[in-house]
């Protein structure tokens, strides 16, 4: 091939690398455009491209052409095969010696497959994800154009297979929330359902009990029976009352108004509580804060459940950590509210948003699945650290920008 | 305390027969329908202080009792029970004549408290 055929070839492959990677809709398109393309391009055999499945920590073949049956049935290759002799990224590994390489896994494979000599060019950006891998049946010059070449191709798949695992873990995150947000909703119609039709008996025994309570003799134990009925039933008002407070459709009134009184206030109503366990509040509210649209009785609320929890997570003396954060890069506002507490065993944080699960002897769970609800309501995330014996950190997230006129406060995810 | 006449209208019995033993133990004569319709047949009928009015009834929405008693025999003194309630509902009882609101369950003492400040108001 003359140099000028061998540019314009290199040239073909890019575009249609390039091309491909506009046009994605999926990532196998752009890495068989890249193995069939380099492979005609470099007058090899063939290629192979291996991605790195994190969660296996092998790389695994996602394409190849030119190559047997046999040797690709050899299957995924261990990490540390390839990362020990894969220190530096931008490095292109020329492998002539097939038998005695660290880098072949399956010498006889390969050679039995034709193969006399291979070129590795690693994938990644910031760090290795994957390996290009071309085979050429005999042994030759790999040149510097060929290097660049190689090295291009390299870069521009790297950065499809970066867009399309962020645009995945992306999508899993939204139809993760989605899933949440279905099983909250109709959690909550059911626990509306279910609160009316118990309200009526629970009258029925509230007016009998309380009534009969009068007419029996004072002191005695039937006294003291219908009293307990009395009280527990009025019990079961209160947690009915919780449920329908969850199941209730939220919509935020939203108005400019300063995190920081938000937090002075809700610190005022459980300021008591906290008094009289010892614990001590420890505030660091961001005095250039700024005004952000939401409800404020809504995250008042929120921030009461979470400064409970936190209180009832701390040792009498413990210490419960509020902060306010403005992150102008983000256009966000934190709020932290943080413990040195018991902290949320790990399979208990799994669930801790859940409508109806609780670790407390007396709660109802709903504490949490509410906060999460608003805060959703609000365009805004929570987050949730937390480490056994160490403590609870909880982060909630509001972006500056939303207002009125963005939804009525209804997060849809389609 | 002026005896009142007092109609309960809800479709679970037990809470007729719970209204029907408090409120007579304290003086007060008490009627019950288990449904909107003979409700409102009962109120225009009858000559009742009070109507003690569930807002979930098998027929005819509570809110539409209150309705047409509120444009065709205004005069009784109207409280309204539900075992559903939120503040804009009870808002919008008010709004069409409930004179006060009993949230389910509730003790004696509040049902009798309840009735007895019809007295007070007429």
């Amino acid at each position: 091939m003359t140099s000028t055929t061998k540019f314009e070839s290199y040239f073909h492959v890019l575009r249609d690398v390039i091309r491909t990677m506009h046009s994605i809709t999926n990532l196998q398109e752009v890495l068989d455009v890249v193995v069939t393309k380099t492979t005609g391009a470099l007058d090899a055999k063939g290629a192979l491209l291996r991605i790195l499945n994190r969660e296996t920590n092998q790389f695994e073949v996602r394409a190849a052409c030119g190559l047997g049956e046999k040797y690709l049935a050899k299957g995924p290759v261990n990490t540390e095969t390839v990362l020990s002799t894969l220190s530096e990224q931008d490095k292109v590994y020329i492998i002539t010696d097939i038998w005695n390489a660290p880098r072949v896994e399956y010498p006889q494979a390969t050679w039995d497959e034709g193969v006399r000599m291979m070129v590795d060019m690693p994938l990644g950006i910031d760090e290795t994800m994957g390996l290009i891998r071309i085979y050429f049946t005999k042994q030759r010059e790999f040149s510097g154009d060929e290097v660049d070449f190689i090295k291009t191709v390299a870069m521009h798949c790297a950065c499809v297979i970066v867009r399309v695992q962020l645009m995945e873990s992306q999508q899993s995150k939204f139809s993760h929330l989605a899933a949440q947000m279905d099983k909250l909703s109709s959690l909550g119609r059911m626990a509306a359902g279910i609160a009316h039709e118990i309200n009526n008996p629970l009258a029925g025994i509230l007016l009998y009990s309380s009534n009969l309570s009068k007419k029996v003799p004072p002191g005695g134990l039937l006294e003291e029976g219908l009293k307990i009925i009395v009280k527990e039933t009025q019990r079961c008002k209160t947690i009915i009352q919780g449920l329908l407070e969850f199941a209730r459709d939220r919509k935020p009134q939203r108005a400019l108004v300063n995190v920081n009184d938000i937090m002075e206030s809700a610190l005022g109503i459980v300021e008591n509580e906290f008094h009289l366990r010892h614990v001590r509040v420890k505030k660091q509210l961001d005095k250039v804060v700024e005004k952000v649209y939401l409800d404020e009785n809504q995250i008042e609320q929120v921030f009461i459940n979470i400064l409970l929890n936190a209180l009832q997570a701390v040792e009498d003396k413990g210490i419960v950590t509020v902060q306010t954060v403005v992150d102008q890069e983000h256009k966000k506002i934190n709020i932290e509210i943080s413990d040195n507490g018991c902290g949320i065993a790990p399979d208990h944080l799994k669930r801790i948003f859940e409508p109806f699960f609780s670790t407390k002897a007396n709660g109802t769970g709903l504490g949490l699945a509410v906060s999460y609800g608003i805060v959703e309501n609000h365009h805004g995330d929570i987050h949730l650290f937390s480490e056994p014996g160490k403590g609870t950190r909880f982060i909630i997230e509001f972006p500056f920008q939303v207002h009125n006129s963005i939804g009525k406060g209804v997060h849809e995810i389609s | 305390m002026k005896s009142l006449k007092v109609l309960v209208i809800d479709d679970e019995s037990v809470i007729c027969d719970a209204c029907n033993l408090v409120l007579t133990e304290k003086g007060h004569t008490v009627d019950y329908c288990m449904n909107g319709k003979t409700g409102l047949i009962a109120i225009e009928r009858g000559t009742y202080d009070v109507i003690l009015l569930d807002m979930k009834l098998p027929d005819i929405d509570g809110m539409e009792v209150l309705k047409s008693v509120g444009e065709k025999m205004p005069g009784p003194y109207m409280i309204v029970m539900t075992g559903y309630s939120t503040t804009s509902n009870a808002v919008q009882a008010m709004k069409l004549g409930a004179a006060d609101y009993l949230s389910k369950p509730f003790t004696d003492d509040e049902l009798i408290e309840a009735v007895e400040k019809a007295c007070a108001q007429q």
